[in-house]
């Protein structure tokens, strides 16, 4: 006999405002079925009717796990509609500050999902204090801790300190350290070990199929990434790999994402040391010419959740059209195939390791 | 690539064949006079992208493409709610970004906006 549960919207697990209708058969899965757009705001119809760089801080809003990622996404789009140069020092600037906002959006992630496995509170609070002192680092650079703001046509809004690199070095110092302690902390808890190994596998052909993007992808043994695939920025001079992992489980999905946040520290440190001198501010926001050509943009960025694209039909003075494709949306689509035959208390495992993000999946 | 609607599923069917496996996005603009749908597909073996093109008048429906790219399933569910395209060859029973009635289509350029816009 098939049983429905309701689990949501409102549920600590669900990683925001997401309910689920789960189909079960005594205790194994036989369909969920997300119901989405509780936040949902039409933020493309939004941009439609704002100037250009009048949308940029409603673009953090669609991820507060990483707004950075996504305003640079944005402004990315605008600065290619109007064919701006980006200065030297800039991209240097962006690049550090975005990786990060990576580790930064890794390691919240890494709090939730233990707390869903019932790694209660260890890890989350461990976590979630090393994020704090990302958010430290960036609240010295930007002045703010969530909505940063501070990417601007040709730059950024605020070049970085006189002692971030002092700051910055040591900080990476202690993060390599306290990454190896929880490597070393979960890779021996069976906890950890039972509720992720073997649960909720992808494989590769059906991860290309479902068309998951990012760390999801890429656990499940394609080598997709978009810094080293379309390369934008600096990211061709600095050296990085992509982690890649074969098994497509849970734990290949936390798997890459720890390896992930590894190399993005190795990322902060060559970009701090080729980082020119120079001027990195961009144009003040009242100095801004529209493009006057019709014309259609495509910028592709990889985002912490994966591959965020923008898709813009340019008009005088605001986008025609703005079309997002959110990382989250598709990861989450996904969910109801990698979730089937699983066990119940499987399926918040399974979730977790998607890490969606309920602003970025409605939009 | 510019295509016309009735080979849509003929020409996704050879590029899905030769390589282009993945769909990245499905996606609409609407010109007034008609709509563009885009759908961009990727090759992940040498990561090259295709858009393919197509032109729909007022009232035209599309078929679905879910057979050949499965990820097409929330696209197509979120075209057919913002741009009000009927999608033919598949029941879509609930809206999925939209929880409100009355109002349809709000991408649409006509969808009422700012002052325009009357609630109920």
């Amino acid at each position: 006999m098939l049983t429905r549960i309701n689990v949501g919207p409102i549920h600590p697990s669900t990683h925001g405002v997401l309910r689920l209708v789960v189909t079960l058969d005594g205790d194994t899965i036989v369909d969920v079925e997300p119901h989405i757009g509780f936040l949902h705001r039409g933020v493309e119809k939004l941009a439609e009717n704002r100037m250009y760089m009048q949308s940029e801080s409603y673009m953090e809003k669609l991820d507060y796990a990483a707004p950075m990622a996504y305003s640079d996404l944005y402004v990315a789009a605008v600065e290619e509609a109007m064919g701006i140069h980006i200065k030297e020092r800039a991209k240097y600037v962006r690049v550090i500050l975005l990786e990060f906002q990576r580790i930064a959006s890794h390691l919240l992630w890494l709090s939730a999902f233990c707390n869903d496995l019932g790694q209660m509170f260890t890890m989350f609070t461990w976590a979630m204090k090393d994020r704090d002192l990302i958010l430290n680092l960036l609240q010295d650079v930007t002045g703010s801790r969530m909505f940063y703001v501070n990417m601007r046509l040709g730059g950024v809004s605020i070049d970085l300190p006189q002692n971030f690199e002092e700051h910055a070095n040591k900080l990476l110092d202690y993060l390599e350290k306290r990454f190896k302690e929880y490597e070393r902390f979960l890779e021996k808890n069976p906890v950890f070990i039972e509720r992720t190994k073997d649960v909720g596998i992808l494989k590769r052909e059906d991860a290309i199929a479902l068309g998951v993007t990012g760390p999801v992808l890429r656990a499940s043994g394609v080598n997709f990434d978009v810094r080293k695939d379309y390369p934008y920025y600096v990211y061709e001079k600095l050296h990085f790999i992509p982690q890649v992992q074969t098994k497509g489980d849970s734990f290949a999905r936390y798997k890459v994402r720890m390896q992930e946040m590894k190399e993005s520290i190795k990322l902060i440190r060559d970009a701090l040391k080729l980082m020119p001198e120079g001027d990195a501010l961009g144009m003040p926001i009242k100095l801004i010419s529209p493009p006057v050509k019709e014309k259609e943009v495509i910028v592709r960025r990889e985002l912490p959740r994966g591959e965020g694209m923008i898709f813009m039909v340019t008009d005088k003075q605001r986008p025609y059209r703005l079309a997002i494709r959110a990382p989250s949306f598709i990861n989450l689509s996904a969910l109801r195939y990698i979730a089937r035959g699983a066990r119940f208390a499987d399926l918040f495992s399974i979730l977790g390791s998607l890490d969606p993000v309920m602003a970025d999946v409605d939009r | 690539m510019k295509i016309e609607r009735e080979e849509l599923i003929e020409r996704l069917r050879e590029l899905s064949n030769s390589g282009y496996n993945y769909l990245v996005k499905i996606t609409a603009v609407d010109y007034i006079d008609h709509l563009e749908v885009i759908y961009f597909i990727r090759n992940m073996q040498n990561k090259k992208e295709e858009h393919v093109r197509l032109d729909l008048k007022d009232g035209e429906s599309l078929p679905t493409v879910i057979e050949i790219y499965k990820s097409a399933d929330y696209y197509e569910r979120e075209l057919s709610e913002m741009f009000g395209i009927a999608i033919e060859g598949r029941e879509v029973k609930r809206l999925l970004l939209e929880k409100w009635d009355g109002l349809e289509a709000p991408l649409r350029k006509s969808f009422p906006w700012g002052s325009d816009y009357k609630s109920g």
